[in-house]
């Protein structure tokens, strides 16, 4: 039998140190990727859902002229319609059925609001629905309309967002309507934030450019709690105008 | 030269967002309410001819308008500023991002007078609503209650309140203080989220006139805190395998250590 080289420990112990400091770096880096999400349009998408409020966007022609040297004289006030006590009728065409061929989602959407105790959006009690923030716009109105699905739930497996963060740009998204309609979506950004970096404002802005925001959970899981630290966020804007700049706002 | 270029969008993309913020804060936003019965009038700001032919119950606004100081005067409908006098005039100061209702009103008594009050347009936690009571009628204190529980006790002319509550459709009732067989006014209203929605009672119990109108200070909702949407760790991803790289790591290491101790022995 030949006899091992008196280098052989030497080189094994080297190539152990090297590997260690290897696999700690790596370590190190896995348990940062969150900090550091963006891809795509991130930045740019919600820059456009997080300026002015609806008030200063739909403004009456009579304030944009401070100075009447020139102008033409002020158009009188207007009086309310109404006044009306009761609940009007709320005409939004309600998000129904989910689809997302890329990632094989076919999900039931329901309104949900917000869970009084937590503050937190109120989310399906199962995987296999998605949830629509009813407060916000329904998708293809103006400002972010939310759609979160579960990752996955104790007992019940895997959800239906499981894979939401395959989606790449350009997967399309399409969503049916109460009244039989569709929209179809792009996907054109997507991204990782810690629960507590969330950008709440421009995830659920209601104005702002009409953008599809996707919602579900990831990143790291702390099973002491059953919770993750991180949500996915898919963002995607209609398809028809999909070469629209963000920045511009849509007045109504 | 690509560095300044950089810089320069990055200074200019930070500018965008300060100036329309700025846009927006330097207005205020301004309700008009008439609660004088059997008179139609004029509505004069700042001497410029702003609501013509304003009825009893008619509600203008919220409408923006720079912040600043206004003077509002009130003639009946048809008179001569330049000739006439008004029949109400007085002044109201709006601050930037604020909201103030003016409003021509009778006092317990029956005498007209020209309120103003700045409502509550503070951001409302997601789900919410807020409704605002203002008692601008010839009547003695009130109470209000939605589902017949008491939101506001004892309001007298002139005061008023306002309370967050889940948005919902609500039973409100308005009767005489301590009185709740005495209802003056009954209806269900939808408070709407992340809405303000401002109930005026006016006019005269005694002569029929009495109502409630109404207006709406929306764009008022928070967002909610976050979307809790996992609780199995399936999906997890750096956790574990960030543990299970930092476990094979210290093996490596210590191996590694091992290893030379003994080739230096």
């Amino acid at each position: 039998m030949k006899r091992p080289s008196p280098h052989a420990p030497l080189l094994l112990g080297l190539l152990g140190l090297a590997l260690g400091i290897g696999l700690a770096i790596a370590s190190v880096a896995e348990f940062t990727k969150t900090e550091n999400p963006t891809l795509g349009d991130v930045e740019r998408v919600e820059q456009s859902l997080s300026t002015p409020s609806p008030s200063s966007i739909v403004r009456s022609p009579s304030t944009t002229n401070s100075e009447p040297v020139e102008a033409p004289p002020r158009p009188l006030w207007q009086v309310n319609e109404g006044p009306s006590l009761e609940a009007p009728e709320d005409p939004r065409r309600t998000p129904t059925v989910l689809n997302i061929e890329a990632i094989g989602v076919a999900a039931e959407i329901r309104p949900h609001g917000v869970d009084r105790a937590t503050g937190q959006m109120d989310v399906p009690d199962n995987v296999v629905e998605v949830g629509w923030y009813e407060y916000g716009p329904a998708p293809g109105e103006p400002g972010s309309a939310v759609l979160a699905a579960h990752v996955d739930l104790m007992g019940q497996g895997r959800g239906v967002f499981f894979d939401l963060h395959r989606l790449e740009p350009g997967d399309l998204i399409v969503v049916q309507f109460d009244d039989g309609s569709e929209a179809t979506f792009s996907v054109q950004a997507k991204a990782t934030y810690l629960k507590a970096d969330l950008p709440t404002e421009a995830i659920f802005s209601r104005s702002g450019p009409p953008v599809l925001t996707l919602v579900t959970c990831g990143g790291g899981f702390d099973s002491s709690i059953s919770r993750y630290d991180s949500n996915v966020i898919v963002y995607a804007w209609p398809q028809a105008d999909r070469q629209r700049d963000p920045g511009e706002v849509r007045s109504t | 030269m690509r560095k300044l270029m950089l810089l320069i969008t990055a200074m200019l993309l930070a500018v965008i967002p300060a100036t329309a913020a700025m846009a927006q804060s330097s207005e205020g936003q301004v309700i008009v309410v008439h609660g004088v019965p059997d008179l139609d009038v004029d509505v004069y700001v700042n001497g410029e001819l702003t609501l013509e032919g304003f009825q009893y119950g008619d509600v203008a606004g919220p409408l923006p308008l720079p912040a600043g100081s206004y003077e509002v005067e009130i003639y009946a409908a048809g008179a001569d500023p330049d000739a006439d006098d008004p029949a109400l005039s007085g002044s109201a100061d709006l601050e930037a991002g604020a909201a103030v209702t003016i409003a021509a009103h009778l006092q317990e008594g029956g005498e007209p007078t020209l309120g103003v009050f700045v409502e509550n347009n503070a951001t409302i936690e997601a789900g919410n609503a807020r409704v605002t009571a203002r008692h601008l009628a010839d009547f003695g204190p009130v109470d209000i209650l939605a589902n017949d529980s008491a939101v506001f006790s004892g309001v007298t002319n002139g005061q008023g309140g306002d309370a967050d509550v889940p948005a919902d459709t609500y039973n409100i009732k308005i009767t005489a203080a301590g009185d709740p067989a005495t209802s003056a006014f009954e209806a269900d209203l939808d408070l709407a989220e992340g809405t303000n929605s401002i109930a005026y009672a006016i006019g005269s119990v005694e002569g029929g006139s009495f109502q409630v109108v109404t207006a709406a200070l929306t764009g008022l909702a928070g967002a909610p805190t976050g979307v809790p949407t996992g609780t199995a760790g399936l999906a997890a991803d750096s956790a574990w395998l960030g543990v299970v790289l930092m476990g094979l790591a210290v093996i490596a290491f210590s191996g590694g250590a091992m290893a030379l101790a003994k080739a230096n022995r």
